[in-house]
């Protein structure tokens, strides 16, 4: 277990340092340049040079590799060109926005996914199950960005009911009790994970449903029937625990989602998390921001699946973790 | 049964406390007099840093302009020519010594919302700051025609000038907000760009800062002592909307009070539709052209084998129909400017010049049974330019000019057009409220945004004689000699100058928009009692 361990960690930072050359170089040849003229009004050649210069841009591109790295060695991600804050002040400040959104949507997308998967397949074949099937392929080809702009429009302008932008009412929120201000935040959190959860939950009913069924289909199943089991029991005792293995697998797939968040659903409702960062920081050619997120995204990424690992090897005893 | 109940029971128990959390009721303020309206702005941008001397951004003017002070304001009629058409603001007073000496004298109520006093080696330190090549300010050579700023005492502050010219008032006022040397005198100029007094500004005007939080909202609360009246409107809000799209439904929703430009028809009708907004039309500040190249795409040491013809070039002026253009993008909410100009610069609309008319046989005999093709770079960014750019391709292709239609992101068409990769790009340009400097500086040989590398010797002398010209009747005359020059040998095709029009919502009285920075005259705005919301009797 532990020479499996040493070993994916050590596979993990190689492919951090990989994947993070790769953005380096990929991001300074890419056709544009940092600096951009904000608006329509043109900076001034001279000012942009001195940009260029303050931030080291005027080094070859060999010398600007090896000072990240460096500086990356010592836990500096560096400033960010469009910005002017510290990148890990930047990271730090959209993480916790990125996590909420994205734990609230991970939650409404298992829960309901699994609620609906288990019902279907308590009831395959019969009318509700179809509709419901029906249902969540609707929901699970929906593009989020679309669902997102409908929610929008319905329960933001038509209806009122949900704010349509941001975390919480700046002009309210500080004045609001500590009960008000959660539900201020929640208040603002329910249209943008709403929308994630509902596209996710789709895809998770159909995944749950298809496990369980073949699960149900197993003979310690009919076993478990034979001993005279009540149905409810058989299906969430036996048959479920076989049928969440996938599920696990999902889950650990879904987990570096919480951290590179939800580019166009962060867009759409002005939320200001890690995905709305990494896109802002690409079209301004922010090479620094650019590094952090990937960095980030990467190792999550890296982190997720070890996690996945390690869950599904504790819920299937015939997994074993060796080196 | 009973476990049942007593469950469901519990459930409707915690409803009311689920209600006050969603309704949001908590510790609410009771402001409710004349000085209690809270307006909330949707802002596209974000400011990054709210240092006047290394800003760049409209959004960030538009915060900091509540913040800092310049020395006098252009006036409500927009004139940039002598003195007559400004207001003090921190000099209560000045005074011309001779031809080339301008006296300021600061307001001794004047005070640094720190507590110290407004003085003139603040603004000596602030010239000397925004000529400061470390500093890096985007004003820097706008100050050019200034030699010195110097104190006196301790509010007489003395501006001596290189040479006479008609607009040197502006030059001294309107490109500086007076910044606090006992702040920043010790704060490396070098470091200026990213320093923490950016995003966490002290100044001496109407507003100052009370939060900022990244990515979300920027709050400016009214200092009630402010030596010019206290503002009526108690905070000033913007929410970062992140796009245009955003910051208008947040307007339509009431999440915002108001969006400086609407842009599209869509969006104005939309803004028309609401009844809790009202509509404001100002003019506009940017004007939108095709650029062409003088040089060959990538190579500048030749010509550019279709753009070096200015014949070629008037048949494509002359080619473009754009009356029909305006009416099918904008359902003519903007105005084909009669020459490279805003709306802002409304004197020179009244001129006599009038934009070439669309003539396809004229066009087509200046072409001459020629079929020459070239790329067209859009920003993707822009659907406006993306769809005039689809216009004009259509329309070239009836006489035989074949454009291929680039469409690029705005840092890949900055890099192009420094580089000089490109054939023609279609652009929009933002200008200060005189023509003086954007013009020379767009379409001037030695203009460092002249990236068609246009060449037009009498040009440049009609401009230097209009930039010189001391009244404004003959600096029109001027003006229009210089852009009929323009017209006759075309650097670019003049497309549309949008009407500005902002959406604030019907409660806010007394709005008055300034052109050149929109939200600039907010501390005059007010919030009648009785219109008063909950956002507006708030506290913190």
């Amino acid at each position: 277990m532990r020479a499996w361990l040493l070993r994916r960690i050590a596979a993990g930072l190689a492919i951090v340092f990989v994947t993070v050359s790769m953005a380096f170089f990929a991001i300074h040849l890419a056709p544009g340049r940092p600096f951009l003229p904000p608006d329509e009004r043109p900076l001034n050649p001279e000012v942009v040079a001195r940009l260029r210069h303050s931030f080291g841009l005027d080094q070859p591109l060999g010398v600007q590799y090896v000072r990240y790295f460096g500086a990356l060695a010592r836990g500096e991600m560096g400033e960010s060109f469009s910005k002017r804050r510290p990148v890990a002040q930047l990271i730090a400040g959209a993480v916790p926005n990125t996590l909420l959104l994205t734990s609230a949507a991970l939650v409404i997308d298992f829960t309901l996914g699994i609620l609906i998967g288990l019902f279907q397949a308590a009831r395959a074949r019969r009318r509700s199950d179809v509709a419901l099937a029906n249902v969540t392929l609707f929901f699970y080809s929906l593009p989020t960005f679309w669902l997102a702009l409908v929610l929008q429009l319905v329960c933001g302008l038509w209806l009122g009911w949900f704010p349509t932008a941001g975390t919480t009412d700046p002009a309210l929120h500080a004045s609001l009790s500590l009960l008000g201000r959660l539900g201020d935040r929640l208040h603002h959190l329910a249209l943008p994970a709403l929308t994630l959860g509902l596209v996710g939950a789709g895809g998770t009913a159909r995944f749950q449903r298809a496990a369980l069924l073949e699960a149900l289909g197993h003979d310690y199943v009919r076993t478990a029937r034979a001993k005279g089991l009540a149905e409810p029991a058989v299906l969430v005792r036996h048959a479920w625990r076989d049928a969440l293995l996938p599920v696990i697998s999902l889950a650990g797939v879904a987990l570096p989602f919480l951290l590179t968040g939800a580019v166009l659903i962060e867009t759409v409702f002005s939320w200001p998390g890690l995905g709305k960062l990494a896109t802002d920081a690409i079209s301004a050619r922010d090479y620094p921001l650019v590094l952090g997120t990937t960095l980030l995204a990467t190792c999550a990424v890296v982190l997720g699946s070890l996690i996945a690992d390690l869950l599904t090897a504790a819920a299937d005893p015939r997994v074993r973790l060796t080196a | 049964m009973n476990s049942a109940l007593a469950v469901s029971r519990r459930a409707v128990a915690w409803l009311p406390v689920a209600l006050l959390a969603f309704t949001g009721c908590g510790g609410r303020g009771g402001c409710t007099n004349e000085y209690c309206g809270t307006v909330v702005f949707a802002a596209s941008g974000e400011p990054t840093s709210l240092l006047p001397a290394v800003s760049t951004m409209a959004v960030e003017r538009d915060v900091f302009d509540q913040i800092f002070m310049k020395l006098a304001e252009i006036g409500p009629d927009g004139g940039t020519f002598g003195d007559s058409s400004f207001t003090p603001e921190l000099a209560h007073r000045w005074e011309w010594t001779d031809p080339l000496t301008l006296t300021f004298h600061l307001d001794p109520r004047a005070r640094w919302q720190d507590g110290p006093s407004v003085t003139a080696a603040d603004v000596a330190f602030t010239f000397d700051a925004y000529r400061d090549t470390l500093v890096g300010s985007q004003d820097r050579t706008a100050l050019d025609h200034i030699a010195s700023v110097a104190a006196t005492d301790s509010e007489t502050v003395v501006f001596k000038f290189r040479d006479r010219y008609p607009e040197m008032f502006y030059d001294a006022t309107y490109h500086m907000r007076i910044l606090p040397a006992h702040l920043l005198r010790n704060v490396p100029r070098a470091t200026w760009q990213t320093a923490p007094f950016g995003r966490a500004p002290v100044g001496a005007g109407p507003y100052r800062l009370a939060s900022w939080t990244p990515g979300q909202s920027i709050e400016l609360a009214a200092d009630s002592t402010y030596f010019l009246g206290r503002p009526h409107l108690r905070r000033l809000i913007w929410r970062i909307a992140g796009n245009l799209n955003n910051a208008v439904t947040m307007v339509l929703s009431g999440e915002a009070d108001a969006v400086e430009v609407l842009v599209t028809p869509v969006n104005i009708a939309k803004a028309k539709a609401d009844t809790a907004l009202t509509l404001y039309s100002y003019a506009g500040s940017t004007y939108n052209f095709v650029r062409f190249n003088m040089r060959a795409n990538g190579d500048r040491s030749k010509p550019h084998p279709v753009f070096a013809d200015p014949q070629l070039r008037r048949a494509l002026v002359l080619g473009a129909d754009r009356p029909q253009m305006v009416e099918a993008v904008f359902s003519g909410h903007a105005k084909i400017p009669p020459g490279p100009m805003p709306q802002l610069w409304s004197w020179l609309w009244k001129s006599k010049l009038t934009p070439a008319s669309f003539d396809t046989l004229e066009a087509a005999r200046l072409l001459r049974g020629r079929h020459p093709s070239f790329h067209l770079a859009v920003p993707s960014s822009s659907p406006t330019r993306v769809q005039y750019a689809q216009l004009l391709q259509e329309q070239y292709r009836r006489l035989g000019v074949a454009v291929v239609i680039d469409q690029v992101d705005n840092a890949t068409l900055q890099q192009l057009l420094e580089s000089g990769k490109f054939d023609a790009t279609l652009e929009s340009i933002q200008t200060d409220p005189t023509p003086s400097s954007s013009v020379a500086a767009l379409w001037g040989r030695t203009g460092p945004t002249n990236w068609g590398r246009y060449a037009n010797d009498r040009f440049d002398a009609l401009v230097r004689t209009a930039s010189a010209a001391l009244t404004r009747d003959a600096a029109q005359t001027a003006w229009e000699s210089a852009f009929d020059a323009l017209a006759q040998d075309p650097p670019c095709i003049i497309l549309y100058a949008l009407d500005n029009i902002a959406a604030v919502n019907r409660r806010v009285a007394d709005v008055r928009i300034q052109p050149d920075s929109w939200w600039g005259l907010v501390r005059t705005w007010r919030i009648p009692p009785n219109q008063l919301i909950e956002r507006d009797r708030a506290g913190r």
